[in-house]
């Protein structure tokens, strides 16, 4: 690259720091202060990347995010590669590795550019229309449309950066920091308000900031002069808080916005580490004004999407911002006089302009005169009805337009370019006004949408050119005048501006412009990325697709990354003009956050790795964890699973846990269960109400086990509540039912029952729950607590006593969910780690074991005690469970009562929970297995599904227990468990494996 | 994301909430002599508008007070909120 | 005598920012609806419940937090008083309390682990995780609130002028620990 397309001036780029970057492999060098797209231009290189469908090979086009073909590859590291990347948005810096997408082999020579020649076989609806039989061949399909369908390639390892979050709540919320941004954000802060100014760029003053020239004064000093002046005053204001290089991503109701800030993208590799990449703000602002101003709009012409034909403002802004020629002969072509800025700001810099071709008939507004003055070919009434140049745009055919624009006559004349730039008037950017739920109306003299004020959904206003104000003078006196208004100022500091520009007269607006061929010869692109044409456009329409969801979904316009924001009006403008249809009436497709592209690692913050979750742990967990625990999730808690002693297997510990449990004595940390403290005057009532079975009559001292409903009859929770005094009640409930067992008894009590005097104060972390169970645990507990009486007498099966421990409180219960005689201290949380090492020492001569949540299972279900979420799945009455005798029938009434004799309860072929035996004692079961009764059948008939299955070793068999149709009836029953290589014959039985006369609670 | 104004609290931050659905379907006094039926409608039948709704809201992680919100559901607007027991307006 | 065991034992400083639990300290659930309870609660406490939202009263004693227009949280200022007398004072409370139906008489002291925040940038840090709005919270020395952080429950007092402090579960107090301490360093 000899030739140098850079000139020595501007106050922008740091033309002493050079940065050496790679582009395909290919060493290069830009400034700081380049974006990647800036220092490829300079080094002349424009072709960048294929097209989807038809890899044809397309350059930069913007210089912005709306760019549609510089998507680019960042790094080649498998946890930091990132694809999809504008190069119009990422900031050069030093070791920068840059690869084209979507191109294979390379870009210059790219085997799916075939497709370019196929197209005429390629159409609208292509792969809808092809790929839809036989369904059985899809997978086929899919590989190959992945490989050619070359989005970018995702990481392979999991992210190594750092992402942050931060909620800010301010009065006033100004996006972008153009001109309209910066008057809005400095007056809100000279009233005082809390104001955050944001925009996506490093340097504030949008496209005005580089406006140097005297068509454009405020005050009798050049625009960007007197913008600097005001930027710089900003940083006076300490309730301005100003967060460059942030995009806001979304804006949703209630002026709750998400706006990406990046840290360190724009750093060398070596000055990140240790840095917070990404942080994502949640914006709440009681006001915000959008200044997001507008986007440039191509021009719909035949092949308008070679390399080397850019948008004519991003002509400008690599020329006047970034110091960089585009091109060397430069073509402009337009429909109105924003493009004559570019042409000024090329002459003045030195560069070529050849011809402007203006479809508009003629324009007098002091820019264009100033422009003829310089003495630069304007061709009026023409039109380009083709580009030439495969990898580079080399010359392009013009002539000049009927007067209707349909057509064109005369000569076709030849200009030769190596650039050529383009406009086709300003988009707003409205984007952000509709996520929020606002409306637009459609401004018939401008051709664009704008926000309708009237239906605003929230507390915000849209002020410069994304309000569809362009002239600067106009966009001053509008912004001020509105900001006045919406912040309810009275003087302001910007109330006598004098503003000088040129004024914009003529107007001329052609969706699609006319060639000398017929349109099914040629290549008008409208959605660049997604490959689409006004051909494809005008083709679902013929096939009779009306809606411009539909169409926009057929042709896949406006569905690439930049999502249509070039050219979604002229798709818009064709469906209008084709169909006869008011633009206003069609309306626009739905802009859906986000704005721009946001990383996965933003989203998630730091709720990585081990804090992807909470973790809730016991106040015993420590020694579990010194004691070789392993661990299972319960909800959020971490609940000792089984104790493996030297090389043991889970299923040899867990055998020998409940052995132990059973033939000496056995110990579980139960801290997780739900614990709710009841107390008022109605607190009985309450219970009854609440529970299926009868509770008034339960004395002080008692512990009784309740089964909860919902109000549909089925089975919600469980657990053991014990009266602690005449009015004053704790409940037990499941580890994962706690909050919302509180949260529905809360329910209650406040909005039907608010007539009960009963408060419920949650105390699950204040207690902790050793259970200790087995034959000798009542030597274990003497030992900890000699006061206590423990004979069945003074202290029996389901009752509790106050007591003490060293000078601590502590409440027994004398309580089973083993069958084992055994109780449950629960104390205080922070010395319950104390008090469960002194029963292991005072256990030790009792053969004490530690036990974890697995054992407890197979030891409840050796006694055929349910498990609420592992036996029931909420489908499931206390009937079906065969638990018929917890049913208070004497109760009037209770939650999920009049359920349990609705006609559909009622039935005998529900599912009911029974026991299961298998043929081969040996033989375990996998819970979720089906169950069926006649294997041959087809289709075959499940009959219900095993949910709890062990190898008891108290019994030396396999028992489980499962939920059949009709399953009460059908004791003695065979039935078959068909497995992958095996059919598993078992027998229905009683749910009750062990002790079923429970002599062992009072052993 | 929307605000609430919880009528204890103040304005709150929508995740601070749970909400509990249709406001204003009272649990029959006497379930017992009701049909099927009748029963099957108390239970099952909600209406799901879209427009202005009156639904009941619980400050899950703050006052743990239930109330009714009248939300515009198309929109989220919250035109009132008042507590349990109170008249609703608009109605 | 048993051992306390709490679950962070630890002070930590991060810039400007210092964090540390505070423990033991006595904290007791209020609840009532009654009109004789305010009067109980001035007689034992010597401060009245306030009625005002988000707000809490308090002596050199203790601090009495409004969790709701019925709900109340006291907890000590003296992390050396002894376990009998915190027995004792949750026992006169109850007697006076609950036992007289006029509401009732929680202890949560192990429920909840009080961490102490200092420095000019507690809020920046707390804004990590906390939808909530501390503007005027911040201004208002005693405001109380409860709300999220890092999507856990916690209540919050304002003590003074950059300090504050937070009451969370036990058993997610070690989980949101990590959490500060892991965020703390970017402040």
């Amino acid at each position: 690259m000899s030739k140098s397309l850079r000139i020595n001036k501007n106050n922008f780029i740091d033309q002493t720091i050079r940065v050496s970057f790679k582009f395909n492999g290919q060493k290069l060098f830009g400034f700081k202060g380049d974006t990647l797209a800036s220092a490829l231009l300079a080094n002349d290189i424009h072709l960048v990347g294929r097209s989807f469908k038809y890899h044809r090979p397309r350059g930069i086009m913007t210089c912005g995010s709306e760019e549609p073909n510089a998507i680019i590859q960042i790094g080649n590291d498998p946890s930091s590669t990132e694809p999809n990347v504008r190069a119009t948005e990422i900031e050069l810096y030093e070791g920068l590795e840059s690869f084209s997408q979507n191109c294979w082999p390379s870009v210059n020579f790219d085997i799916g550019g075939i497709n370019n020649f196929l197209s005429p076989l390629l159409p609208a609806g292509f792969y809808y229309k092809t790929f839809m039989w036989p369904a059985s061949f899809w997978e086929k399909y899919e590989f190959f449309i992945r490989h050619s369908a070359g989005l970018g390639k995702s990481p392979t390892k999991p992210d190594t950066d750092l992402y942050d979050h931060q909620y800010a709540h301010c009065d006033v919320l100004v996006i972008g920091g153009g001109i309209s941004g910066i008057l809005s954000a400095k007056l809100a802060a000279e009233k005082g308000l809390n104001t955050i100014l944001i925009d996506d760029k490093n340097c504030l003053g949008g496209s005005t900031i580089y406006q140097e020239d005297d068509c454009f004064k405020i005050n009798n000093e050049y625009s960007n002069k007197w913008l600097k002046k005001e930027i710089d005053n900003l940083k006076n204001y300490p309730n301005l808080l100003i967060k460059k290089r942030t995009s806001v991503a979304a804006f949703h109701g209630y002026n709750y916005l998400l706006a990406k800030e990046n840290l360190t993208d724009h750093l060398g590799i070596n000055e990140r580490k240790n840095k917070i990449r990404q942080r994502l703000w949640k914006i709440r602002a009681k006001k915000v004004v959008i200044a997001t101003g507008s986007i440039e709009r191509p021009l719909i012409f035949n092949n308008n999407d070679r390399p080397g034909i850019l948008l004519n403002s991003s002509i400008k802004k690599y020329i006047d911002f970034f110091g960089v020629k585009s091109g060397n002969e430069i073509s402009l072509f337009t429909n109105n006089d924003s493009t004559y800025e570019t042409a000024i700001s090329l002459n003045k810099s030195g560069v070529k302009v050849n011809t402007i071709i203006d479809i508009r008939e003629n324009s007098n507004s002091t820019l264009v005169k100033k422009v003829q003055k310089i003495g630069i070919n304007i061709l009026w009434s023409h039109t380009i009805v083709n580009t030439n140049g495969y990898k580079r745009i080399k010359s392009i055919n013009v002539q000049k337009l009927s007067a209707d624009g349909e057509n064109v006559v005369g000569k076709k004349i030849k200009i030769n370019c190596d650039c050529l730039g383009m406009s086709g008037g300003w988009t707003p950017m409205v984007h952000l006004f509709t996520q929020s739920g606002g409306k637009l109306k459609f401004k018939d003299e401008n051709y664009i949408f704008i926000p309708d004020i009237n239906k605003s959904p929230s507390d915000q206003i849209s002020v410069g050119s994304c309000n569809g104000i362009f002239e600067l003078d106009d966009l001053i006196t509008n912004t001020i005048k509105n900001i006045k208004i919406f912040l309810d100022l009275d003087k302001t500091i910007y109330d006598n501006l004098n503003v000088i520009c040129s004024k914009e007269t003529e107007k001329r607006n052609i969706w699609l412009l006319p060639s000398d061929k017929p349109l099914s010869k040629t290549k008008p692109f409208l959605d660049f990325q997604n490959d689409s044409t006004a051909k494809d456009v005008k083709l679902a329409l013929r096939e009779g697709f009306k809606s411009i969801e539909h169409v926009k979904r057929y042709t896949t316009t406006g569905m690439g990354t930049d999502q249509g924001k070039l050219s979604n009006m002229h798709a818009l403008g064709i469906i209008a003009d084709t169909t006869g249809t008011n633009m206003g009436d069609l309306g626009t497709t739905t802009f859906r956050p986000p704005f721009t592209p946001l990383t996965f690692g933003s989203i998630v913050g730091r709720n990585v790795g081990e804090f992807f979750d909470h973790i809730r742990k016991t106040a015993i967990h420590d020694w579990h964890v010194e004691n070789n625990a392993k661990f299972e999730n319960v909800g959020q808690w971490k609940r000792a699973w089984y104790f493996p002693k030297n090389n043991e297997t889970m299923f040899q510990a867990v055998q020998r846990e409940s052995k132990a449990a059973r033939d000496n004595a056995g110990i579980l940390d139960a801290s997780t269960l739900g614990k709710i403290d009841i107390q008022g005057t109605d607190a009985s009532e309450f219970l009854n109400r609440v529970y299926t079975n009868a509770w008034s009559k339960l004395a002080i001292g008692k512990c009784r086990y309740g089964l909860m409903l919902n109000e549909d009859g089925m089975v919600y929770d469980d657990g053991v509540t014990t009266r602690l005094g005449e009015n004053h009640y704790i409940m037990t409930t499941t580890t994962g039912g706690a909050a919302n067992v509180l949260s529905k008894l809360e329910d209650y009590l406040q909005t039907e029952w608010p007539e009960l005097d009963v408060y419920l104060t949650t105390v699950t972390d204040q207690y902790s729950t050793i259970s200790i169970c087995g034959p000798r645990s009542k030597n274990i507990v003497k030992k900890i607590i000699p006061d206590l009486d423990l004979s069945d007498a003074n202290f029996p099966h389901m009752s509790f006593k106050n007591s003490k421990i060293d000078n601590v409180n502590c409440r027994v219960m004398r309580i089973s969910f083993t069958g084992e005689h055994s109780y449950e201290i629960n104390i205080q949380s922070n010395y319950a780690k104390d008090v469960w090492i002194k029963c292991m020492d005072a256990g030790k001569e009792f053969n004490i074991t530690p036990y974890g949540t697995e054992t407890m299972h197979l030891l409840r279900a050796e006694k055929g005690f349910i498990i609420t979420g592992q036996d029931t799945d909420g489908t499931l009455t206390p009937s079906d469970l065969q638990m018929d005798w917890i049913i208070g029938k004497k109760k009037y009434d209770f939650i999920g009562k009049r359920s349990l004799y609705r006609s559909d309860t009622i039935r005998d072929d529900r599912k009911q929970l029974v026991g299961l035996l298998t043929e081969d004692p040996l033989e375990v079961l996998e819970e979720g297995a089906q169950l069926v009764e006649d294997i041959n059948k087809k289709p075959i008939e499940m009959l219900g599904h095993v949910t709890s299955s062990y190898f008891s070793p108290n019994l030396k068999k396999s028992i489980a227990l499962a939920v059949v149709r009709g399953g009460k009836k059908m004791k003695g029953k065979k039935l078959i468990v068909p497995m992958e290589n095996k059919n598993i014959n078992v027998t229905i039985t009683d749910t009750v494996f062990y002790d079923k006369e429970n002599k062992r609670l009072n052993a | 994301m929307f605000i609430i104004n919880c009528p204890y609290c103040g304005e709150r931050d929508q995740s601070e909430f749970s909400c509990g659905g249709e406001a204003h379907i009272e649990r029959p006094k006497q379930p017992t002599e009701l049909s099927d039926d009748q029963w099957a409608e108390y239970l099952f039948m909600r209406k799901n508008i879209k427009g202005i709704q009156f639904e009941r809201w619980n400050h899950a992680h703050g006052c743990r007070k239930w109330f009714n919100v009248v939300r515009d559901t198309s929109n989220d607007k919250i035109h009132a909120v008042y507590k349990m027991g109170e008249r609703p307006p608009l109605k | 005598m048993l051992n306390f065991n709490s679950t962070i034992k630890e002070e930590k400083i991060f810039g400007d920012i210092k964090i540390a639990e505070v423990e033991p300290i006595i904290k007791i659930n209020l609840r009532s609806k009654k009109r004789e309870f305010s009067k109980k609660i001035g007689k034992i406490l010597s401060i009245l419940p306030p009625t005002e939202a988000n707000t809490s009263s308090g002596n050199e004693g203790y601090n009495l937090l409004w969790l709701s227009p019925d709900e109340w949280l006291v907890y000590s200022n003296n992390k050396k008083q002894s376990l009998k007398e915190q027995i004792d004072l949750e026992d006169r409370l109850f007697d006076e309390i609950s036992k007289l139906n006029q509401g009732a008489v929680t202890n949560v002291s192990d429920h909840w682990v009080m961490i102490n925040f200092k420095g000019n940038k507690i809020y920046d840090l707390l804004s990590k995780s906390c939808p909530f709005n501390f503007n005027e919270f911040k201004r208002k020395k005693g405001s109380v609130t409860q709300t999220l952080f890092n999507h856990i429950d916690v209540i919050l007092h304002n003590r003074d002028n950059n300090e504050l402090n937070l009451f969370v579960r036990r058993s997610f107090s070690e989980d949101l620990w990590l959490w500060i301490n892991d965020s703390a360093r970017f402040i």
